[in-house]
Parts: C-alpha cells; structure tokens; sequence
C-alpha cells in the first residue's frame, strides 16, 4: 500500500522506491552513467513512472544526448502532472534553455506541491529576479526567512527583494531587525562591513540623512565598516545632499587623498553651491579661484587645471590654457587634444586654443633638415605639429591638417601617432583607401603594438577589403580559434563585430552583413543572461552594492550604441527583404560568390567538421558532465543566406527594435526605424507614435519629411480599414504632422523652401517629389542644387545623392559624381568604378616602409 | 619595452623583427644607401642583439645603430655598420651616448669576447671622423673605392681597441 497521499501511478514498490533513491543519489553525485542504468532497471517494470522518466531525461541531457533527454522529461511530466520532481526537472532543463518564463512557470507547479523546498524556492527567486517579477520575488525570500531564518544570507536577499520592488521602507526595517540580532561579528568582518554600506545606501535613497550619517559615522568609529574610501565617499555625498557645511572638509578631504579625481572637485564646488555644470557669471570667478587654490596646493594634479578651463572665459582662459598647453606638450601627451575637445562646444574658446597653440609652434619651428635650436626640443615641435593637426581636422580643414602632419613626418619618420592621425584625416575627407594604407604604414613601425593592429584592421574595413582586415586581426587573435572572425565573436568584440557588418552593408552584401549584426544581439542577450548566476551569488557573498548597480545597469543594457546602431541597420535590411524578396534570393546561389567569400566559405566548413569531430570525440567520453546549458549550434548559415531569407522578416525586425522605444528614445534614427517596420506591419497607432516621438526631437528631420508623405500615402490608400477607434486616433494625429487641406505635393515644397540651403532636406524633398511620380528629369534636377554653391553638402550626403541617381536609373548620375569629386578633391569615394576597384587594390601593399621609399643608387648587401 | 638611462632622455631598445619597420624607415631617411634583406635578417639575430639596437629620444625613435661581429681566429671585432640620428635630434650628445652605449655593450660581452670596433667613413665626411676620433678611434686605413656609385669612392677604415669591462673576464 503506498502511503497515504501519492498516487498509485507514482508509488514504487520498495526494491523501486530504493532504486530510485540512488538515481537521485547518483544525479546528485555526477555519476551520470550509474544513474542512467538504475533508471532504466526501474522502467523495464515501470515503464510509465513519470519520476523516474524525468530523472532519465534529465541525466540524458547532462550527457549531451538533449533532444532525447527532453522526450523523457516532457513524457514524465505527463504522465505525472502533481510531482514536484517531475516540474522541478522540467523547470531545470527549462533553465537550462534560457527559456526563464517557462522555467518559471514549472517552478510554480512545482512548489504547489512541494510547498517549502529550498531548492526550489532558491531557483524560483532568481528567475523571478530575471524576469524582474519583483513582488512574487518579495513573497519567496518571505517564504524563504521564514523557513530558515538562522541564514544570514536569506535576511539580505529579503532586503535586497525589498528594495528592487522599490520599497525601500521595508528593506531599511528588515535591515534593522537582521542588525538587531546578529551576533559575533568577528573583527574587520567584509560581509558585515558591505551591509552596513548598504544600509547606508538604503536611507540615503530614502532620503533619511541624518541617520544614515550617524550610521556611518558609528560604523566608522566601531571600525565595523571598513572601506575608507567609501566611508568618505558615502560621507561627503549625504553631507552634501543634506546642505550640510561639514560637506566642503569631507570633500577636501578626499581631494587630499586623490587630487586627480574629478567628481570629488564637483562635489566640493557643489557643496560651496557652485553647479559646475551650469557655472553662473555671479560665482564664476569663485569656482576659478577654488580651483586655482587646489591647482597650488597640487602642483601635479590635472584635473583642477583642467577644470579650470571648463569654467575660465577670456582673458583668463588664455592665462590659464597657455600653461596647460606648454607643460604637456613639452611632455608630449597624446591625449592632449581629445582632453581638450570638449572646450570646442565654445567658438570663442577654440578660437583661442588656436591662438594659443599657432604662437607656440611659432616659438618651436626649425626646418627638419638641421639639427635643432639648441633651446628647443624637437620633440615638443612635432606634438605641437600634431596637435595644431588635429584642431583643424576636428574643425574640417583637411588640407591644413595634412600639411602640418606632412611636415611633422618630415621631421620625424618614426612617430605612429603622425601616420595614424594622417590616416583619420584622410578618412574623414572621404579617403578610405589612402587611410588604410597610412594606417598600414603606422602598423609595420610597430608590429607589436596591437592597438595599431586593430586601427589598421578597422581601416581596411572601412575601405572594403574584409578578407584582408581578417588577416590582420588574425595576427593577435587566439592561435587555435576556428578563425580569427570566429575568436573576436567569441570575445564579444562589438567594435569588430558592428566594423564588420558595416563593411558587409557598404559592399553590398546584406546576407554577411545581417549575419554579423545578429552575431551583436546574440553577444547582448548573453550580456542579459550573464547576470543569472549573480542573483544568487551576490547575495550569498554579500556584495550587495555592486550587485544593484549590476541589476541597473542590466536595465538599460540594450541603449548600449553597439546594440542600438546594429538594430537600427538590421532592421533596415529586413525591411528592404519584406519590400523586395528578390534580394534574399539573389545572394543565395554560389556563383555570385567572390573568391574570398568562396575561400571564407570553405574554411567555414573545415571548422565546422572540426567541431563536429571534437564533439564525437566528446560524446564517446562517457560519463562527462555537459551541464544543462545549451551549447552554441555550430554555424550551418557561414554566408548568412539562411538569416536573410528567413521567413517574417519584419517580425525579426520588430524584435530588435522593441528595446529601443524605452532605451533610444532620444534618437530620431530609432523612431524612424520603428516607423518603417510598424506601418509595414500594419500597426497604424505605433507607426504614428514613432513619428510623433521623432517629431517632437527634430521636427525638421528630412527623414521625417518623408515617413510623414509615406504615411500619408498608404493611410489614404488603406483596402481594408482598420478599427473605428484607430481610424479617430490615427487621423486626429496626422492631422498634426500634415494639414488635412495641405496636398502632398504642396507640402513637399513648403519643405523645401524652409531648409532650401540644407542638402540633406533637398535630398529628401527629391525623394519625396519621386514618390509622388515627378518626372526624372525634374527629380535629377532638385537633387542636382545640392551642389548649389550656398549649399553647406556634406561627404554623407553626397554620397546618399549618388546612390539615389543610381537608384532611378538617371543618366546624369555619373555627371553627378564628377562634380561631386571636384567638390571633395582628397575623396576617392566619387572614383568611377574602375578608379575606386583600382584604389581598392593599392591599399594592400608587401612592405608599406619600401614602397613609400625612392630608389637609392648604393646598394649595401 | 626601452631601458631609459635616467635622467638622460635618451634610451635604447634592441631591434627585433618587430620593430623592423621602423629602423627601414630610419634608414630610409638617413643614408644614401639602400640595404638589402640580408642586412635587415641579420640585424634581428639572437647574438647581435645588444649591438643593433634604435635610439630614443623622448619614447621616440629617432636612430639606430647596427653593428655585425666577425670572428676571425678567435678574434672577434665588431663592424659598425650604421649610427645616426634623425637631422633635427643632431648637436645634443644623442650620437656620442649611443657610441658609448655600445662601447659599454662590447666590453661587456664575454661570448664572444670583442676586441675591437671597427667603420668606414667616406673620405668626405670629415665630421664624422671627428666624431669618431673623439670617442677613441684611430684611422688605421684607407679602403679604395669602398663605395661604388656615390662619390667620393674612398673610406677611411676607423677602429677602436676594447678594454674588457670589470666581471666580463672569462
């Protein structure tokens, strides 16, 4: 007779029952193989035991066989809907999927039936902390105090659920209570000293100053906080919250101890009520003064002198950047132009940066053929040269640019500093293929160097050549790794991955390019399970003050650029898929294949059989554990074909552009990509709240000009209507961006006379004028004022005007580029496509050094 | 990466096929002469590491000097192929460091041991006999048409005994 309460199905005679003891002895122990056998002993009699089917499954998947463990698993579970064994092995493997809310869902069964187990419970608080489900998260560490409330850790993991379900009330008077009854608390104790931190933390949120500085200030005194730093820190911070005057010692205090920190200079200023951020003309000379004091007092410290010119004008400013110029280009500190760049938000003051810094090289020219003036040092010369270089590159002076970086190459040959800044300045003024072949120069003065490596990597990108980008990379990326693609993937290098996939678009290839760009969301949603383990880990040690700034930081995770760009541009591929699918179809088929992509697709498949052969070799070892995480497929799309021609493209896209309605908000970009897919989608109410939201940050976006004509065009063209209430809403709204009684056509030209001098507007209101089915002709022409001599016609928008005359097929497209490149006479972008596959070609170079020097008569062997 | 001989602000580094582009540079600037990849193979050799070696100034390079060892019956001298220093880094004692520099590396090397350093200096460059005379070379021949395309042909043949350091002895 079973005892009472389980089920017939689920009772096991006791020989079974026995043996089912050790299979979970066994699970427990690792012993995957042992386990495996006794299981499959109970299921010859008991083939329908849902527990014991569970745990087979389970240990199946341990064993690498997944496919098969999850039969079994999903099997047990049905045919034993009440075992809390059954729903815990399913929410394990669920886990181990990444499949949280699934996860979750079993771990609830589960705990209906087995109410206060501890491991579970454990498992379900970090999942719920995952899912950010705060108030159910309050609810088990409730469950789980209760339970045990002699563990430590099971105190802070309440607080801690308190204070993430935001309130902090409740976290402080758990806090309380869990300091009340601790007892011995050995001397220096970390994990008590990181509480008493938080408990701080916690009140300061709350607002509770007073208190929360008796309670450091206690704490202190006791020794039993003992970071000093940030006994300091947290004590000067409140201070200052509180308005309190100790506020101005405890800062000085902490500038004593790091002069070069500038938040302490902030804090200080702010606690003499001086917003440093927003210096007012009444207490301007003060926060100068302060900080001219400070400067004394330090005579090595940076940051104040540099503060200092944040807040100086004038006169002042001057006196203050000639010294500050001086000594560090005498040291010769190559930051020294991206520390100032922040100064040339004000004309006045990068006016005088150039003053300044032209009367200085002036003192410091010799010629390069002679030894220099002995008072000089030749070394201050060519930082001054290089520094002049990149104020007028920031500034678009690209000739000046290159002249002093030319001289100052003259000088000194050997400086990769000169040759890297060369190459920048050739890239912005639209040379990509003189720019890597600079870069590459920089590269062979110093092979070693792998930041030079990796620029000379990102410059071939950015001119086309991704193959032997690759090969570069490769020479500092693991020697083993499939591929050095594959190794940088793995080390989740964004800068390479989003180069890449840019490098892709720009030649064309969407299928690579998209490929890549779901190699970046596949780095983020790794980023986003990263912090799992934490849940429990962080509380278990105790480090609860970095462990929050972790969860907010996870937060907002994806506002990270590299996520935002790849969504924006991912997206658009998706889009041009669902508008034309003829262009996933395109790239499928090898002939269209270059040799590289050939060769790349070749070495793809060699790393892929070796792969499959270490996991033979791995799958006949028996008794490893593999763990129940789901181990990354080897790559079966190595050209991304598979990715680009994947069904529901705009859903694909809809997805990777979600986060960036809360995370991106701020960006125009973004709420046009939203736009594009949503009004595809037929999802008229976000589509207008994508207008409206871009709207409201650039009204005069010309992107926007032409979303709102689209808009209007498909609304006004609907077959089937949506709802009634959508229908009110959505032209209440357009209403707003576009006049009922306003024609398109009219409001096409009410826009371009608005920005008749912005090329980019003109460019758009072309593109729109097409869209109403304006002739050719006319198009070209409207496109054509671009190059109108008032017009201000950047690089960007050059080149987005040719590839629209290529786009219609306009005779005069080619007549476009010439004049564009004798507008932009150092780009080689408006090359005719013979030159530019030439340029192409005469980037890679065997030896940069040879090739740049002249023939010599004396040959020495 | 350089072994900075403080106060001075000067240092020196070995050459090493690393770097190799940046004495290629150096020389490209500094010598009418083009050397061939043997040259720059030999400079990157394990023995001769203390003798080829770039000269900084400030963290820059800005010379280099490339010196060879001939053994012959178990007498080794050193042939100082290339010294110089970029034109403006000239007259501040840049020259005359690096000469000591490598006089020390020689005394100091026991295998082999080196007895002597030995140049050439184109008859016309009376400068650099100077130079070298002040740092204890003597003239000790003349080589006849040394150059072949650049004129004048002649070479003075320099050379300089070395003292053994204290402790470089055996």
């Amino acid at each position: 007779m079973p005892p009472a309460g389980i089920p017939p199905s689920r009772a096991l005679p006791s020989k079974e029952s026995g043996l089912f003891k050790e299979v979970l002895h066994y699970y427990e122990d690792r012993q995957l193989k042992k386990g495996l056998k006794t299981a499959d002993v109970i299921l010859k009699k008991f083939p329908n035991h849902g527990e014991t089917l569970c745990m087979k499954g389970l240990i199946l998947t341990h064993l690498g066989r997944r496919d098969e463990g999850l039969d079994f698993v999903k099997q047990g579970v049905r045919l034993d809907l009440t075992s809390h064994i059954c729903w815990h092995v399913f929410g394990l493997i669920q886990k181990g999927q990444k499949n949280y809310e699934e996860a979750l869902k079993s771990y609830t069964q589960a705990l209906r039936f087995d109410k206060e187990n501890m491991n579970i419970l454990r498992d379900a608080a970090h999942l719920q902390t995952q899912l950010r489900q705060y108030d159910h998260l309050v609810e088990t560490r409730h469950t789980l105090l209760r339970l045990r409330p002699q563990l430590r850790q099971n105190w802070i993991a309440l607080a801690v659920a308190y204070h993430l379900s935001g309130n902090l009330t409740e976290a402080k008077a758990v806090l309380e209570q869990y300091e009340r009854i601790i007892k011995n608390v050995p001397d220096y104790d970390v994990e008590f000293s990181e509480i008493l931190l938080y408990h701080v933390r916690v009140l300061e949120d709350l607002g509770d100053y007073t208190e929360a500085i008796a309670l450091l200030d206690a704490s202190a005194k006791e020794r039993t906080i003992i970071d000093r730093v940030a006994i300091m820190e947290f004590r000067a911070r409140i201070l200052s919250k509180a308005g309190k005057d100790e506020a101005k010692q405890a800062w000085q205090g902490l500038i004593e101890q790091n002069p070069d920190c500038y938040d302490y200079y902030k804090g200080f200023l702010s606690s003499r009520g001086i917003d440093i951020d927003a210096v007012t003309d009444e207490n301007r000379s003060k926060a100068v003064q302060s900080l001219h004091d400070f400067s004394e007092q330090f005579s090595k410290a940076s940051a104040p002198r540099r503060l200092a010119l944040d807040i100086a004008l004038g006169d002042e400013f001057k006196g203050l950047l000639e010294p500050f110029l001086r000594t560090r280009l005498e040291k010769g500190v190559p930051s020294l132009f991206a520390d100032l760049k922040s100064l040339y938000r004000s004309p006045e003051k990068r006016e005088i940066i150039e003053q300044t810094a032209t009367s200085i090289l002036s003192t410091l020219a010799h010629p390069s053929t002679d030894p220099a003036p002995s008072e000089t040092d030749p070394t201050e010369y060519i930082w001054t040269l290089y520094f002049l270089a990149q104020h007028h590159s920031w500034l678009g002076r690209h000739k000046q640019a290159l002249e002093l970086l030319d001289e100052a190459i003259t000088h000194t040959p050997t400086l990769p500093e000169l040759y890297m800044f060369k190459a920048r300045v050739l890239k912005r003024a639209g040379d990509p293929f003189g720019a890597a072949k600079c870069m590459d120069l920089a590269r062979t003065l110093d092979l070693q160097d792998r930041f030079l490596n990796t620029k000379c990597g990102k410059y071939r990108l950015r001119a086309g050549l991704i193959e032997e980008a690759v090969e570069v990379f490769g020479l500092f990326t693991k020697k083993d790794a499939p591929s050095p693609s594959q190794d940088l993937e793995d080390m989740q290098s964004l800068g390479y991955l989003t180069e890449e996939a840019d490098a892709h678009l720009r030649n064309g290839n969407l299928a690579m390019a998209l490929k890549k760009y779901d190699a970046i969301f596949k780095v983020f949603d790794i980023f986003e399970d990263d912090q799992f383990d934490f849940h429990g880990y962080s509380v278990r040690k105790f480090t609860i003050n970095i462990y929050l700034n972790l969860i907010q930081w996870e937060d907002k995770l994806r506002s990270h650029p590299a996520y935002v760009h790849s969504a924006i541009e991912a997206s658009r591929i998706l889009v041009k898929v669902h508008d034309e699918p003829s262009i996933a179809a395109k790239s499928n088929g090898e002939s269209h294949l270059s040799s590289a992509e050939k060769k790349a697709k070749k070495k793809a498949k060699k790393a892929e059989k070796k792969v499959q052969e270490e996991a033979k070799k791995a799958s006949n070892a028996g008794n490893e554990d593999k763990g129940l995480e789901v181990t990354p497929p080897k790559d079966e799309d190595p050209d991304g074909t598979k990715s680009l021609q994947a069904p529901d493209p705009l859903e694909r896209a809809a997805k990777v552009l979600k986060p960036l309605a809360t995370q991106a908000k701020d960006n125009v970009e973004a709420w046009i990509a939203i736009y594009d897919v949503a009004i595809r989608r037929k999802k008229y109410l976000q589509a207008i709240h994508a207008l409206n939201s871009a709207h409201s940050l650039d009204a005069d976006s010309p992107e926007l000009h032409i979303r709102v004509v689209d808009f209007k065009r498909r609304w006004s063209s609907l077959e089937e209507k949506p709802s009634e209430a959508v229908v009110t809403a959505a032209s209440a709204a357009i209403t707003k961006l576009l006049p009922d009684e306003v024609s398109l056509e009219v409001f096409n030209s009410q826009y371009l006379q608005q920005h008749s001098s912005r090329a980019d507007a003109i460019l758009a209101a072309a593109k729109v004028s097409r869209l109403l089915g304006a002739p050719r002709d006319e198009v070209e022409a409207s496109v054509f004022n671009v190059l109108n001599a008032e017009v201000d016609l950047k690089l960007e928008t050059a080149l987005a005007s040719v590839a629209f005359l290529n786009e219609i097929q306009s005779p005069r497209a080619d007549e476009f580029r010439e004049a564009a490149r004798g507008k932009f006479e150092l780009s080689t972008l408006f090359l005719s496509a013979d030159e530019l596959a030439a340029a192409r070609k005469a980037v890679i170079q065997k030896d940069p050094v040879a090739e740049a020097l002249e023939e010599k008569a004396e040959v020495i062997s | 990466m350089s072994s900075r001989l403080s106060p001075s602000r000067v240092s020196f580094a070995s050459v090493t096929p690393n770097n190799l582009g940046t004495v290629r540079k150096l020389n490209s600037v500094l010598f009418p002469i083009k050397y061939s990849e043997k040259f720059y193979n030999d400079i990157v050799q394990p023995q001769v590491e203390d003798f080829c070696q770039l000269i900084y100034y400030n963290d820059i390079p800005i010379g280099t000097m490339c010196c060879r060892i001939e053994a012959k019956d178990g007498e080794a001298k050193l042939y100082l192929m290339t010294l110089a220093v970029l034109a403006p880094y000239r007259s501040r004692g840049i020259g005359s460091q690096s000469l000591q520099h490598l006089i020390d590396a020689a005394a100091a090397h026991t295998k082999p041991k080196i007895n002597a350093i030995y140049l050439h200096v184109q008859v016309s460059n009376g400068d650099a006999k100077r130079f070298y005379e002040r740092h204890g070379f003597k003239e000790v021949g003349l080589y006849e048409n040394y150059y072949k395309k650049i004129t004048p042909h002649d070479a003075w043949i320099l050379q300089r005994d070395i003292e053994p350091s204290k402790g470089a002895e055996g």
